[in-house]
């Protein structure tokens, strides 16, 4: 019922949900195809594509989910729910969005000759962690938000951050040092996922399987503790967001 | 009447206070004191009045009770299993869905099973008036339109306490009173109620005791007419004051 209504808001409805990402492939592509020139043709646009439709779910989402709580301020003071269930619609409301984002994604790649094989297996538990991700950055996000409103803007502020240092539009791989490389993957699980996507869908490898799990781990810790934490403190938050 | 002791009590507040902070004082600076030492009990088949000027914490004591908000000091007890809920108009209402979408939304947060909101459906399009407009987007509604529609929803809760906020005021004349025989018929029956009005006539004619809240302790308890009356009288008493307040300071610079 919510996608309902977030889709009649706008003229062109369902549709708004895979041109916003198509529309940033196009930007990023203008940019640093055409006019910093820095790549080659049909390979960029499938890497761009790859890398900024899985980003855009987790940057969006996460965006939307810390707002969530604080947003509902009349519901909030109205009836007592736990406080994770509006973060947590907010990501089930994306989750059904971003399956036809991975449809068009898959049309793009048929497109440019990336068709299907066995390693896009994969892809299962890649989706999965990056879900379980998503949850906990959500969740921590509407947490602090609630707390304190000014944390609204460290996040799209870090949103930002993460857009030039997961490797959106610049190969990890091609950092010219392997130490760096390794680095990166290991500092910032985004952009060990984004990795993933490309190393699955372009060059039919499959990611590093224990790293994944360690990731998946590590976010299902998070989830765990926010979830203790916003019952614990169910109603210091609504008076927090009440006041 | 029976006597107090024998009647069940349904929820009880035990020295009840609430402070939050805001702004960015440190210490006792920027803290507000809402509801100071407050003890009262609800029995059951009770119609609890609350009344007071704004702001001394009527809506506060409301959200205590349905359990939204904790108390920072004292405690709320509440008959084991029994459900409170506050009714309010518009309980999440979504300005682009419509009527049908919006009622069966609220039915639901409200605590109706998918099916049970189903079957109200067609009572609230009834009861509401609405007609054709029931299938319009919400935000294409009058605020008279909105308040039918929540006060209709609202009223098809199942609570054990119910809690009610200000709802009759709603729609024009002719949908008030048959908002207000619907309301008297649901708290007539075998229901507890706690209801918060700014309206003397509305509280004398539904409610069996009335507690007036002033600066977030409980000023006076007890039959309607008597609290009523003492409530009356302190405002025109503080009417008075201030008007010769006002004089006694217009006057001052000619002395």
């Amino acid at each position: 019922m919510l996608l309902k209504a977030d889709a009649s808001k706008f003229k062109l409805g369902f549709l708004w949900w895979i041109l916003e990402p198509l529309m940033w492939v196009g930007v990023f592509y203008v940019v640093f195809n055409l006019i910093l020139d820095s790549r080659r043709g049909g390979d960029f646009l499938v890497f761009l594509t790859c890398g900024k439709f899985a980003f855009i779910w987790f940057s969006k989402t996460v965006i939307q989910a810390s707002n969530s709580i604080v947003a509902s301020q009349g519901l909030v003071g109205k009836i007592n729910m736990p406080k994770s269930i509006w973060p947590m619609s907010a990501i089930q409301e994306s989750l059904y969005r971003q399956s036809t984002v991975y449809l068009l994604l898959f049309v793009i790649l048929a497109f440019f000759g990336n068709y299907p094989s066995l390693t896009w297996l994969w892809l299962a538990p890649v989706w999965l962690v990056m879900y379980l991700m998503i949850v906990a950055a959500g969740l921590a996000g509407s947490f602090l938000v609630c707390l304190l409103r000014d944390f609204q803007k460290f996040i799209v502020l870090g949103m930002t951050f993460l857009l030039f240092t997961s490797g959106v539009f610049w190969d990890v791989r091609d950092l010219g040092s392997e130490e760096k490389t390794q680095l990166l993957l290991s500092v910032n699980p985004l952009a060990f996922m984004l990795d993933a996507h490309r190393q699955i869908l372009m060059h039919d490898t499959a990611p590093a399987a224990g790293h994944l799990l360690m990731i998946g781990l590590g976010a299902s810790v998070l989830i765990g503790l926010m979830l203790y934490l916003m019952r614990r403190y169910n109603h210091f938050l609504a008076l927090k967001v009440i006041t | 009447m029976m006597g107090e002791a024998d009647r069940e009590v349904m929820l009880e507040l035990k020295n009840v206070s609430l402070d939050f902070r805001s702004g960015k004082g440190t210490f006792d600076h920027g803290v507000h004191h809402v509801l100071n030492d407050v003890s009262f009990k609800l029995y059951e088949n009770e119609t609890l009045g609350i009344i007071g000027r704004n702001g001394v914490g009527k809506t506060t004591s409301l959200r205590i009770m349905a359990d939204i908000l904790a108390p920072t000091n004292g405690e709320v007890i509440t008959r084991k299993g029994a459900t409170a809920s506050l009714l309010t108009l518009g309980l999440g209402f979504r300005p682009d869905l419509n009527g049908r979408d919006n009622a069966m939304l609220s039915a639901v947060l409200q605590g109706s099973s998918e099916s049970e909101a189903i079957g109200f459906l067609e009572e609230i399009k009834d009861f509401s008036d609405l007609g054709d407009s029931f299938e319009e987007p919400v935000k294409t509604y009058s605020s008279g339109m909105k308040a039918r529609l929540g006060f209709t929803t609202a009223l098809m809760t199942h609570v054990d306490i119910l809690l009610i906020d200000e709802v009759l005021s709603v729609g024009d004349a002719q949908f008030k009173a048959k908002a207000e025989q619907a309301m008297k018929e649901r708290i007539c029956g075998e229901q507890s109620v706690v209801f918060v009005s700014h309206s003397d006539a509305q509280v004398k004619s539904l409610c069996d005791r009335v507690i007036w809240l002033d600066k977030g302790s409980i000023a006076a308890e007890g039959a309607p007419e008597t609290v009523i009356a003492q409530y009356r009288e302190s405002i025109r008493v503080q009417n008075q004051a201030n008007k010769k307040r006002r004089l006694a300071a217009s006057s001052s610079p000619e002395v």
